[in-house]
């Protein structure tokens, strides 16, 4: 056995362990804030247990193992339905981000080991109303203030920020130059005078993502982590902390395992559904869908382990499998005819149909849109030109609204 | 067996792409589209010469003892180049039918031939559209072949055939001399495939499986055939994709290339998903050989490699526009190319099927 292997056996018997407790059964009919308290429980289980931060330095409370120990982590994890969302921006970008360009090395350490035992939790503030894919046309803006600086404008789709205790920003301090150039990056303090929170609610009925405004949000110029004008490389930067994460190629959403069940246990014309030509189709490219999707996997993580860079195809995962979820999820909802209406608000979109299907369109939005991605594949993987884009080299304040 | 290739697979995939790019172009290959009976000869001599038809056959018959994987890349790169002859995939799986279930004499007589190249194999498995027929069309009695097998690649130059047979009243698997078996040639889309209608009559054959295990034993084959074939369908893939890319970069329209507008620069980037999953695929099932597995991998393999030929080649035309309706620009070798892979060793319904009686557990 290799030392990953018995890495990931020793992993998956803790994690086992921790169902009866942390597992999605045991949270069942917990309100969010009720939740949120045993997922601080669960994350301080694992950093106590060796498995928050796992990929961190040891002098910052990590565990100082490699890439392939968290990914590995990350996806045993993953088939338990644990309450670590919550943690995820948190942990995934503001605090690695804060690691690398924080000045008060004493403030970085105190806040990265609450951060990991679950105490503490970062937003990052990146979105606006005005724009989320086009991240460097952003609005928001801080203004010098004495020392320091004033922050005023709106942020949104700030995942968890009703629960933060810290956000990472990102604000226009130059609206003179071209719209890249006019960037900072801070950290701010959530409960900080001026910053108001607002929840928005999606259509799988949750409130996860926030509105967050600052009115006149004043801040010391010690929370800048950049240089003035200098916010989008650290922005860029964070996006890019962590090319490889644990990936599902099924989108999130239910094991193909389960539609074939349904298959096998709905009628269609008089026969079991899964005698189908129509549906054997779609069990079949699906399969083949998510197989490729796998093997993409399992080669990016042989390629690590064996010191390589991985290509760069392993950003086909979010893109094809959640969209091909959204469709298998429209198919199953429609095979299930008449029976096809009941809906759960609490369901789990990796078990129920309906809720894969009614929160699909969140996954090929959040994150980089498809056609972000698509972009971005064209542009960095093929070489093919960017967009015509009206504001390249416009500074921020002549570009036509 | 590792997912990455090594050293010496990398070298096959480099070497094999320098020759063919030296040696195949498509001026030689636009005219064999309207003749039957024709191949290029600059393809199967470089393959007899480079040992790719020894390649993944045993070391005591004159094979090199490599496998899926380096013949896969060798398809690989003739899919990239457009392979001028059909007979690296039908050697190949009448060669592994003889070395599987034939006894040593028939492996003496057959295996060293077929691994210099000098004889060239088929595989008569199908009959019309069915791909592994529950009672094929062609009948033995007595080791004798009598009846026609439809659509065989390479038929019309192949010295001998696997041939998928009614046993009687039972499967039989059976090898075939083709010297004097009567070859109707197909005048068909893509003719360097040389397809043949055999008529056997009272043909000799010499029995490899007969009953239930003849078809396990020729859907194996199929499987085989199909990864490679998936690999050659991935290659094709790939090329269509970069013609696709290559041209979006200079092509000018509106003042500015084609390539920066996001209707043709987010068709290429979904042909680079799907060539990418067609190559994972590949290089998986190739992995797979011999586990419990395989035939699930090689599905998936040939569903995905199929999806991805006959997009980038339709996308690759579209994005030429009148120039890629031409016959002089060629485009349409690949497009041509990608329909006759997708139907020799089992077209996508077939192996649609066969890979969901698998998940489902109806297989045997």
């Amino acid at each position: 056995m290799s030392d990953l292997d018995a890495y990931r056996t020793k992993a998956a018997a803790w994690l086992e362990s921790m169902v009866p407790t942390y597992g999605k059964e045991a949270r069942k009919g917990l309100s969010v804030e009720e939740d949120l308290a045993v997922a601080r429980q669960y994350q301080r289980a694992k950093f106590d247990a060796g498995y928050a931060g796992i990929n961190w330095p040891t002098e910052y409370g990590g565990q100082g193992l490699g890439h392939l120990e968290k990914v590995t982590f990350d996806t045993e994890e993953m088939k338990h339905g644990f309450p670590s969302f919550y943690f995820g921006i948190s942990l995934g970008m503001p605090i690695p981000v804060l690691m690398q360009f924080g000045s008060d090395q004493a403030f970085v350490k105190e806040r990265v080991l609450k951060a990991l035992k679950g105490e503490e939790i970062w937003c990052q503030l990146f979105s606006e109303p005005s724009g989320g894919s086009d991240l460097a046309g952003l609005r928001t803006k801080a203004e010098v203030d004495g020392n320091g600086w004033k922050i005023n404008g709106q942020k949104i789709w700030t995942s968890w920020a009703q629960y933060c205790d810290y956000g990472v920003i990102v604000v226009r301090t130059d609206p003179n130059v071209p719209k890249h150039k006019g960037l900072t990056y801070f950290w701010v303090d959530m409960k900080a005078p001026g910053v108001t929170v607002v929840p928005i609610k999606l259509v799988g009925g949750d409130s996860h993502v926030n509105e967050v405004f600052f009115d006149d949000v004043k801040i010391t110029d010690d929370h800048r982590m950049s240089p003035v004008g200098g916010g989008f490389a650290v922005a860029i930067a964070t996006l890019m902390i962590e090319r490889y994460v644990a990936t599902d190629s099924a989108g999130f959403g239910p094991h193909l395992d389960l539609f074939v069940d349904l298959a096998k246990d709905t009628e269609l014309n008089g026969k079991p559904a899964i005698e189908d030509g129509r549906i054997r189709q779609q069990i079949a490219r699906n399969y083949a869908m998510r197989s490729g999707l796998q093997s993409i996997t399992a080669r990016a993580m042989a390629m690590m382990q064996a010191g390589m860079v991985p290509g760069p195809e392993g950003s086909l995962n979010k893109l094809v499998a959640v969209r091909s979820r959204q469709k298998l999820s429209e198919l199953a909802i429609d095979l299930q005819g008449s029976g096809g209406f009941h809906y759960d608000d609490h369901a789990s979109q990796k078990e129920n149909w309906t809720s894969s299907w009614i929160n699909a369109p969140t996954g090929r939005i959040a994150g980089g849109s498809d056609e972000t991605l698509l972009n971005t594949i064209a542009e960095k993987i093929l070489g093919l030109p960017q967009d015509h884009r009206p504001d390249k080299g416009v500074p921020f304040n002549q570009i036509p609204a | 067996m590792s997912i990455l290739y090594d050293e010496g697979q990398q070298a096959i995939a480099t070497e094999s792409r320098r020759v063919l790019e030296a040696r195949v172009n498509k001026d030689e290959l636009l005219p064999l589209l309207e003749v039957t009976g024709q191949y290029h000869d600059g393809f199967w001599n470089t393959a007899k010469e480079q040992g790719w038809t020894a390649l993944a056959l045993p070391e005591a018959y004159g094979g090199l003892d490599l496998g899926l994987v380096e013949l896969g890349l060798i398809a690989h790169q003739a899919g990239r180049s457009l392979s001028g002859a059909p007979f690296l995939t039908g050697s190949f799986g009448a060669a592994k039918a003889i070395e599987l279930y034939g006894s040593d004499e028939q492996k003496a007589k057959y295996l060293p031939g077929l691994a210099s190249g000098e004889t060239i194999g088929a595989v008569a498995f199908a009959s019309g559209s069915s791909a592994l027929p529950v009672l094929p069309s062609v009948t033995v009695t007595d080791h004798q072949l009598n009846g026609t097998k439809t659509g065989v690649a390479g038929g019309l130059a192949a010295d001998v055939a696997v041939v998928y047979a009614n046993g009687p009243g039972m499967p039989a698997l059976v090898v075939a001399d083709l010297s004097k078996v009567t070859r109707n040639a197909i005048d068909s889309f893509d003719n360097s495939r040389l397809y043949a209608d055999l008529v056997f009559d009272a043909t000799p054959v010499e029995t490899l499986v007969v009953g239930g295990a003849a078809r396990d034993a020729a859907l194996h084959i199929l499987a085989l055939q199909a990864v490679i074939t998936a690999h050659e369908q991935t290659g094709g893939a790939e090329a269509m994709m970069e013609i696709a890319r290559d041209y979006a970069v200079t092509r000018r329209a509106f003042g500015q290339v084609i390539g920066a507008f996001q209707s043709i620069k987010h068709r290429i980037a979904e042909l680079y998903g799907f060539v990418e999953l067609a190559r994972a695929n590949c290089i998986h099932a190739a992995s797979r050989e011999g586990q419990a597995d395989f035939i699930t991998a090689a599905a998936a393999a040939r569903i995905s490699a199929t999806e991805a030929y006959d997009s980038a080649s339709r996308d690759c035309v579209q994005i030429h526009g009148g120039m890629g309706v031409t016959w002089e620009l060629g485009l349409h070798l690949h497009t041509r190319r990608a329909r006759s892979l997708a139907i020799e060793q089992g077209n996508l319904l077939f192996w649609e099927d066969i890979l969901v009686d698998r998940l489902t557990g109806e297989a045997a």
